[in-house]
């Protein structure tokens, strides 16, 4: 599937609210094609939420999203045909083998050739060796990937990945990082981390949020102080609206 | 709808791979296995001067035996359609792939529909054990099994409404048990009471429904009032589970 829209993703004014509680305030930003884009931000910043609600899970209070071009909000199920999304925590269907789970997956997402797509997604994301085992059975880090595989199934132009590296050991997160930076400038890539170091040697751009608010956007080669003190600095100290 | 389609077949190789399906299915068979047991035993001893009561009329709904069963099992088969998803997180997975919230729901009614039909196909036994020792009314038993689809076709609506509704799989089951039985409790209300509400309680009455069945009449009545259930369940099932991205 190729990419129509200039921008990819571009999220304007976008808030959601949990009753009283505003978890995401008036962000916006803008994702170009082919770009790998961190979002960092501390736990509780509305990272999860702002994914949930680019992905179609979760509807925002206000502001717009457009993916590929397409409103997100009006027309959520041809946006989500263009995206591939990891949540946090990789829900599987634990009962099932590896293939099973992405044939199905795959007759979801009306993926024209499944056994090619399949073939394909799982040496993308290194599982291939896995295929016919059950998904409850393996470890974590096999999970993830079956987890990568199942969101690259339909070869979207956006992969939309939450916390894809949590709970990952040291060779599985390097493994992890070889491949999603294989897909500079072929695919858009949009993923959250509180992992300054795994943002740093992934990704082209940074967006960091706090309580719901964009607090910066920057290039982690732009500026010569380091991720972690720029993170430190804007996610600990003083108010968000005169941090960016 | 090939959403659907994918999402029933989904829902059908999770169950039949999961033991629940076989304790549920054990379970019934031998709970159903007594009871048509008891019953044969009773008519052969009794001679009963009613011609249009028979083991199969009494086992198709004529004794709260066929009911109280039924209040139990449909919570246990209907609790995991939605609320399964919801506790394992597959629910983000599942709304974020291209599929509306009507072709999950439909999908899962569909799944739903067919293990209530699998429950019952056994029990045909029942029938031809009779006709080995005397007659079947065939039709009579045609139109009891077309009375039981019917009902489920709105007990399970039921169930997976609850099931959408509720946070976790024991909360929709409890709501689909006593949701279930409230209408079966309504529906004792025809040999209770007197005027409009004895009328009401008899439109509402489940047993009234499978008596008429069992005897080989199928009252429209009761196809309006199963049909209407079933539709207006599965439909505030789609709204509930729309609404959750607002909520």
């Amino acid at each position: 599937m190729r990419l129509t829209g200039t921008k990819v993703i571009e999220v304007e004014a976008l808030s959601r609210r949990y009753g009283s509680r505003l978890a995401v305030n008036e962000i916006s930003f803008r994702v170009e094609p082919g770009e790998i884009v961190g979002f960092l931000g501390p736990n509780g910043a509305g990272k999860t939420t702002t994914l949930r609600m680019l992905t179609g899970y979760l509807a925002p209070t206000s502001g717009t999203i457009r993916i590929d071009g397409i409103d997100a909000v009006k027309n959520s199920i041809r946006a989500r045909e263009r995206l591939g999304y990891m949540p946090e925590g990789v829900p599987l269907y634990r009962e099932m083998r590896v293939y099973e789970y992405l044939r199905h997956r795959g007759a979801l997402k009306a993926v024209p050739n499944i056994a090619e797509a399949m073939d394909r997604s799982l040496d993308l994301a290194g599982v291939a060796d896995a295929r016919t085992r059950i998904v409850g059975q393996l470890s974590k880090g096999y999970r993830q990937r079956v987890g990568l595989a199942e969101a690259l199934i339909a070869d979207p132009p956006i992969l939309i990945l939450d916390e894809p590296t949590s709970g990952l050991d040291p060779n599985q997160v390097r493994h992890f990082r070889e491949v999603v930076r294989s897909f500079s400038g072929k695919k858009t890539v949009l993923l959250s981390s509180h992992i300054l170091s795994e943002v740093e040697a992934v990704c082209d751009r940074v967006i960091i949020i706090r309580e719901g608010q964009k607090v910066a956007d920057l290039a982690p080669g732009d500026t010569e102080t380091s991720l972690e003190d720029i993170f430190a600095e804007l996610t600990t100290a003083g108010s968000p609206e005169g941090a960016s | 709808m090939k959403g659907a389609w994918v999402v029933l077949k989904r829902e059908l190789g999770a169950f039949f791979v999961s033991p629940l399906a076989y304790v549920v299915l054990t379970s019934w068979l031998i709970w159903n296995g007594v009871v048509f047991w008891v019953l044969t035993e009773f008519y052969s001893r009794n001679a009963v001067s009613s011609g249009a009561s028979t083991p199969l009329s009494g086992f198709f709904g004529g004794s709260a035996l066929f009911f109280i069963p039924l209040l139990v099992f449909v919570p246990v088969l209907t609790m995991r359609l939605v609320a399964g998803e919801k506790q394992s997180g597959t629910i983000e997975t599942l709304l974020t792939a291209p599929v509306s919230e009507a072709s999950v729901i439909f999908g899962k009614y569909g799944a739903s529909l067919v293990m209530w039909c699998v429950l019952w196909i056994p029990t045909i036994i029942y029938a031809w054990i009779i006709s080995q020792h005397g007659s079947v009314d065939w039709g009579a038993t045609a139109a009891s099994y077309f009375g039981i689809f019917c009902l489920g076709a709105y007990f399970m609506a039921i169930g997976l409404l609850m099931s959408v509704v509720a946070p976790t799989q024991i909360i929709a089951a409890v709501l689909s048990f006593v949701a279930l039985g409230v209408l079966f409790t309504v529906g004792i209300g025809e040999f209770v009471l007197d005027g409009t509400a004895r009328e009401v309680c008899a439109y509402l009455s489940m047993w009234g429904h499978m008596q008429s069945f069992s005897k080989g009449v199928v009252d429209t009545r009761y196809l309006v009032f199963d049909f209407s259930v079933a539709v207006l369940a599965v439909g505030l099932s789609v709204g509930a589970l729309k609404a959750r991205k607002i909520g």
